[in-house]
């Protein structure tokens, strides 16, 4: 019971401390909307915006960030980079290592034996 | 040996098994070699831009620090490693690449996924960063390099990567690890420049993004260098008009609403905050003729239209004019 209110509070204070920063002046209609081709759809993706920002910075912070880097990197990524990571943040690329390099050889070899047989 | 001499000959073994038995192709290096691009210096080789050695897993914030101080900003691996290393992916996402770029106050710009875009963006002086997949398709190894020239003799691009600062790969190297990623490649521009292979739609959203990212100055530069290439471009229009409402310029953002609404008169939201900042100058008949123009065009903004109009309709009342 504590535990549930707690975790509906935490994401209400998420969704604030995200989506304060990103109120432009009353009466403006920001330059993402034009820039959206679906304008149709610009209000109801104003919503979901402020929500899968709150969505992805806390997947962030399961992966290791504070909250306020994690709020901080994801104020610098456009709706639809938000969109995209809020599913797939397992999936999509990370780069990393040129260690793996060393697989390449691995390939090789393979296709040699391959061919050879 | 050491292991990148041993796993380049093991590219270059399976490549050539690939090849002979028509498992893969790689059509830009065949185009390349077919018809040199034309226009393009022979060899270019951007030696200005830094090297950053990576640690383990570390090639994002590394690569991001070339280009980032390649474009005239201080940027270290230690100072960008929290802002785009993710602990629990032991790696750096695309959009958080380009994220952080922003936050250095440059747009982040998708470069065209050809090897050709590439080489015309060295020409002009410009590193790209590449997301390069170092294994299969089934079990990716991602890494990020940074290409800083070629040579269209030697047939070879000139890359910093991993705990190299200077490498030749051939155009087959680059393109066989490059293809997974979809050819994806991150260019980091200085406020006002514009890529020698910009598309209209893509330069105006990075930019858009960059205004978005909080970085408006910056974004009033490169809406004016897009605007100079595009002038009707409506981003780029409705963009510089916001941006200099932010920065206190009530005059130039009319103007550039204003600018929009006559290359762009089926556009509700150009109206509407054309009508706003009018509104703001104490303008009001001219406001209300432009907020009553909004609300006629109606559209997904016609909520925001409507109140626009109500609150100068209730100045006007209040102020007598």
């Amino acid at each position: 019971m504590t535990s549930s209110f707690a975790r509906v509070l935490c994401r209400i204070l998420i969704v604030c401390m995200i989506g304060l920063p990103f109120q432009v002046h009353a009466g403006l209609i920001g330059t993402d909307q034009v820039v959206t081709a679906e304008q149709a759809l610009a209000a109801r993706d104003m919503v979901n915006s402020v929500v899968s920002r709150a969505d992805v910075a806390s997947q962030l912070q399961a992966l290791g960030l504070s909250p306020e880097t994690a709020r901080d990197r994801v104020a610098a990524l456009t709706d639809g980079e938000v969109a995209k990571l809020a599913g797939q943040i397992q999936s999509l690329p990370a780069g990393a290592d040129g260690a793996g390099l060393i697989l390449l050889i691995l390939i090789g070899v393979l296709i040699w034996w391959l061919v050879k047989k | 040996m050491t292991r990148e001499a041993r796993a380049r000959a093991g590219f270059f073994v399976a490549l050539a098994a690939l090849l002979l038995g028509g498992c893969i192709s790689l059509p830009q290096t065949d185009a390349l070699r077919a018809t040199p691009p034309g226009g393009l210096p022979p060899r270019v080789e951007l030696e200005r831009v830094p090297f950053f050695e990576q640690d383990d897993f570390l090639c994002g914030p590394a690569t991001l620090a070339m280009v980032l101080n390649a474009a005239g900003r201080p940027a270290s691996v230690e100072s960008l490693t929290p802002q785009v290393y993710l602990p629990g992916r032991q790696g750096s996402l695309q959009a958080e690449m380009m994220g952080a770029t922003r936050r250095a106050g440059l747009v982040a710009y998708p470069l065209t996924p050809t090897l050709e875009a590439l080489m015309r963006e060295l020409a002009a002086g410009r590193p790209a960063i590449v997301l390069l997949n170092l294994s299969f398709r089934f079990a990716p190894v991602w890494h990020y390099a940074v290409v800083v020239g070629y040579d269209q003799d030697l047939g070879k691009f000139i890359v910093r990567s991993g705990r190299k600062p200077r490498d030749e790969w051939s155009y087959a190297f680059l393109e066989f690890l490059w293809k997974d990623s979809g050819h994806w490649a991150l260019l980091a521009l200085k406020p006002g420049e514009l890529p020698a292979t910009a598309r209209e739609a893509e330069f105006a959203a990075a930019v858009a993004a960059l205004e978005n990212a909080g970085g408006r100055g910056e974004a009033r530069e490169s809406y004016r260098a897009l605007l100079g290439r595009w002038p009707q471009n409506l981003a780029g229009l409705f963009g510089l008009g916001n941006v200099e409402y932010a920065l206190g310029d009530l005059a130039a953002s009319a103007a550039a609403f204003r600018r929009a609404t006559e290359a762009h008169p089926q556009s509700g939201p150009a109206f509407n905050n054309l009508a706003h900042v009018l509104a703001q100058q104490g303008r009001l008949a001219e406001a209300e003729a432009a907020a009553r123009k909004a609300v006629a065009l109606g559209g997904p903004t016609l909520a925001e239209a409507n109140k626009t109009l109500e609150s100068i309709l209730a100045k006007r009342t209040t102020s007598g004019r």
